[in-house]
């Protein structure tokens, strides 16, 4: 045990320790340091119990989860944590009103046309019991594995009032997280450092001596230059690594680079509602659209070659990706922009000249112009804009792009309503509400869950919360449920039925589905113990300090 | 100069602050509450499959801090509390806002104090003597050094500092460290490059200005009749060139001062990694974390008009002929 190893980290600070207030991932990772959940993955997704004695127990119909948790386990009081502060964190905390936890949808299911909580019931000191009345075979991997209680002995003396909760020394502070977690709490200076110190009661550590450093640091950076200079030097010890700078890290003594996939993909989103460009709603000048975007040379170029082809919207690494039967657009013999040319001409939208060649242009004969929308402060958008503009321009398609702040990309672009109607701006107002301002495509990057890729469903049925480009498929939103019901319980089954979604999406084309990038890692040499892949970390606590010769 | 005559003068300055302060709070209130941004955006701000329900989070997080209520009456509840001394609650550090101050301000105190005290001395006795030798080979040099401090853009400096002084040869770490005890010259170390960051650019504008002031003054006949007394140069120079040419520069210090607490520290902060005021301000302004951007905003009017406010109090004492009455 011994030394501070230091994360370098170029971004934004986390907002608070008292992660049930919290939704963006830096306050889960940095609360995440003091408190284990009941289980975790490692990187063949073989699932690690954690705060688990034993695995959950589904009844056979699906419907009734048991869940037994350890007995070692103690607040910071030395009182022993019980499965009812487990029921309490979800029955009074998550599920209240007063709280309003911004993730309770993990834990609410449709019945009969109305969105209720699942049921929860305190069994022993150890075991509880959760129900639903619908099937949701990946309700374990979505919801229950994450979960991590709240002390109830001190949660009650805040429940109702928000705002006592909301300033909770024990909450922000995480004072209450006995031996829960490889670390205690240390120090947090806002956009500085988050620091926490070995916890020599760690539940796992008593036989094994983990954790290995005395203490962990978060260092945050106003600059990814800054960050970089500082793991060159050996001030830090680990930190990410943009793909252009990779090269020359590799070749630096004393620094090891690892290259590992994301959960994350790139694609260019195609405005499928009433203000987009006609021509969008045609399944078949889509496809032409993506099979003139060159995705090999998108990675080499502007990924660094840090990235594989997507075609759909599950990674590589999950269990349920496929390639079968999915159209590959813009690689290989889809990647044909003599070929994309005889389909728009064929969908209308172009001339056969008296040499042959063919001139596209829309159904009035007038040039098309379509408009990308991107992010502004990207350099990787920004890229990305200038590539496809170059790849349309090829087939006679002129992009002009809009660079927006994100706020405005959102409120302009991105939420919709019917015009005229008295509608409250969402994500989603139905197949004819349209964004303020018109847009034809949007640089964007979405997240899928590899173990539990059905909350993606969100971006692709009919009625999805964030389906804001309007893509529409019967089969597909069909597919979405019978995903999480009774019949894909059978692995094989739902793999079955992810192939299928992916293979409609593919044809489809919504979006041109660009990459799937990789992260790279850059550690100093004395760093061991560190498990390289997409969940890089989630052996965290056995990493350790080697002496070098 | 008559006592009563400053008393009074600032008594109305400060009345003057105060309403100042008011029409601060208000403006900045409006400006960031009528944006198109809300403090839920970064709730989207990578879109995951998690929110599945996003209308809900934002209305969620809009209840819990009170953003949902009409505009107007957010300004009447947030003007009472400021009453009452309660500045908010930051909602993008999960602290109260003043605690926040409280932790910050000095790193950013520390480093605008250093930086003000090595740009004015350096700048002002580089200048003194560079009109002094003027035409000299020493003025040359000073002059062409002070062009190239006054064109050098402080993030570029700041880098190539790091990456000289900290990456090749080792000399101090790539970013100044909290963990350094406040009064030591371990810290005092850590600022060095921060310090030399900031206060170059300031350092070769006084260099400047001390020059040709000193330059106007020696001039002056009440140099020469120092000199025909026969008085030392040392004597002429120290007292009565000194004097009269360092009123100007003061003025400049002071107007440096406010742009510096204004944000010129902000970039420094980022560069090395400072906690300062600067970017605790920088990400509550993208955070929409208003309370914070109020609270800092109002720091740095009072600082400017303060720093006004004691300008002028110094120049009655530097020039007697001065009168506020």
């Amino acid at each position: 045990m011994k030394g501070t190893f230091i994360e370098g980290v170029s971004g934004g600070d986390a907002e608070t320790l008292n992660w049930l207030l919290a939704a963006d991932a830096t306050s889960f990772s940095y609360a995440g340091m003091c408190f284990d959940s009941l289980a975790t993955y490692d990187n063949d997704w073989q699932v690690h119990l954690r705060h688990l004695a034993k695995p959950v127990e589904v009844s056979d119909d699906g419907l009734t989860y048991t869940v037994t948790i350890r007995d070692d386990l103690k607040w910071s009081n030395g009182t022993p944590v019980t499965a009812e502060d487990y029921v309490y964190t979800l029955k009074n905390l998550m599920f209240s009103d007063w709280l309003n936890y911004a993730y309770q949808t993990e834990w609410q299911e449709e019945v009969e046309g109305e969105t209720v909580f699942v049921e929860v019931e305190l069994v022993d000191e150890t075991t509880f019991v959760i129900r639903r009345q619908t099937v949701d075979p990946e309700f374990v991997d979505n919801a229950i594995y994450s979960l991590t209680p709240y002390p109830k002995h001190i949660a009650q003396k805040y429940e109702g009032d928000l705002e006592a909760f909301t300033e909770a020394e024990e909450f922000n502070n995480l004072t209450y997280t006995g031996n829960l977690g490889p670390y205690r709490f240390k120090e947090w200076i806002r956009n500085d450092k988050y620091v926490v110190e070995r916890n020599p009661d760690f539940y796992l550590g008593q036989e094994t001596g983990a954790p290995y450093f005395e203490e962990y640091e978060t260092k945050l950076f106003g600059t990814s230059a800054a960050v970089l200079a500082a793991l060159e030097a050996g001030d830090i010890q680990h930190c990410g690594i943009e793909p252009e700078q990779v090269a020359k890290f590799k070749q630096m003594e004393g620094i090891k680079v690892y290259t590992v996939p994301t959960r994350a993909y790139d694609l260019i989103v195609y405005n499928l509602r009433n203000n987009g460009w006609e021509g969008l709603q045609d399944r078949s000048v889509r496809q032409a659209l993506s099979m003139s975007i060159d995705k090999q040379t998108f990675i080499d170029q502007i990924r660094y070659g840090f990235a594989d082809p997507a075609f759909s919207f599950i990674p590589g690494p999950s269990p349920w990706y496929t390639e079968e039967g999915v159209l590959k657009f813009g690689i290989g013999d889809l990647y044909d922009k003599e070929k994309a040319k005889e389909i728009l001409l064929e969908a209308g939208y172009g001339t056969r000249e008296a040499d042959g060649s063919i001139s596209i242009h829309d159904k009035d004969g007038q040039p098309i112009k379509l408009t990308l929308v991107t992010t502004t402060g990207s350099k990787l958008t920004e890229d990305i804009t200038l590539f496809v503009k170059q790849e349309l321009g090829d087939i006679g398609i002129e992009v002009d792009f809009k660079l927006v702040p994100w706020p405005t990309q959102l409120r302009q672009y991105m939420m919709n309503k019917v015009p005229g109607s008295e509608q409250e701006l969402n994500y989603n107002n139905g197949p004819d509400a349209v964004s303020e301002e018109p847009w034809d495509m949007m640089v964007l990057a979405f997240n899928t869950h590899p173990i539990a890729p059905s909350g993606s469903r969100v971006f692709f049925i009919t009625d999805g919360g964030l389906n804001f480009w309007g893509y529409s498929n019967e089969r597909v939103d069909e597919l979405f449920v019978r995903v999480r019901s009774e019949e894909a319980l059978d692995p094989e089954v739902r793999k079955q039925m992810y192939a299928e979604i992916s293979r409609l999406i593919a044809e489809d084309q919504p979006a041109d589905f660009l990459s799937f990038p990789s992260s790279n890692q850059g550690f100093q040499e004395n760093v061991e113990g560190i498990d390289p892949g997409m969940r890089l970390g989630w052996n965290h606590h056995e990493w350790y300090f080697a002496e070098l010769e | 100069m008559k006592r009563g005559g400053l008393q009074n003068y600032i008594i109305r300055r400060l009345i003057y602050a105060f309403l100042i302060a008011f029409g601060v709070v208000t403006i900045t209130f409006i400006l960031l509450r009528i944006g198109p941004s809300s403090p839920a955006d970064k709730y989207l701000a990578n879109i995951s499959a998690r929110t599945q329900n996003p209308a809900r989070v934002i209305e969620a997080v809009e209840a819990r801090y009170g953003l949902d209520k009409p505009v107007i009456q957010q300004y009447f509840d947030y003007l009472v509390n400021l009453a009452r001394g309660d500045w908010g609650w930051s909602f993008s550090t999960s602290l109260p806002v003043i605690e926040l101050i409280r932790r910050h301000w000095i790193y950013s105190f520390q480093l605008i104090l250093l930086s003000m005290l090595f740009a004015s001395s350096l700048g002002i006795l580089i200048g003194i003597y560079s009109a002094v030798k003027q035409y000299t080979r020493t003025d040359y040099i000073a002059t062409f050094f002070s062009f190239i401090g006054i064109s050098i853009p402080n993030f570029w400096l700041g880098i190539m500092l790091i990456l000289v002084f900290s990456v090749q040869l080792g000399w101090f770490k790539t970013y100044y460290d909290t963990g350094l005890p406040m009064f030591s010259l371990a810290n005092l170390k850590a600022l060095i490059l921060p310090v030399i960051t900031l206060g170059t650019g300031m350092m070769a504008g006084y260099t400047r200005y001390a020059r040709s002031s000193t330059l106007d003054n020696l001039r002056k006949d009440f140099v020469k009749t120092a000199r025909a007394k026969g008085l030392p140069e040392r004597v002429v120079i120290g007292k009565h060139v000194f004097r009269n040419a360092i009123l100007p520069i003061i003025t400049i210090i002071m107007f440096d001062l406010a742009g510096v607490v204004f944000g010129g520290a902000y970039l420094t902060e980022i560069i090395f990694g400072i906690p300062g005021l600067g970017r605790v301000s920088f990400n509550a302004i993208f955070a929409n974390d208003y309370p914070v951007v109020i609270t800092i905003t109002l720091i740095g009017a009072m600082v400017v008009l303060l720093t006004n406010l004691t300008t002028d109090i110094v120049y009655t004492w530097l020039d007697p002929r001065i009168r506020y009455d």
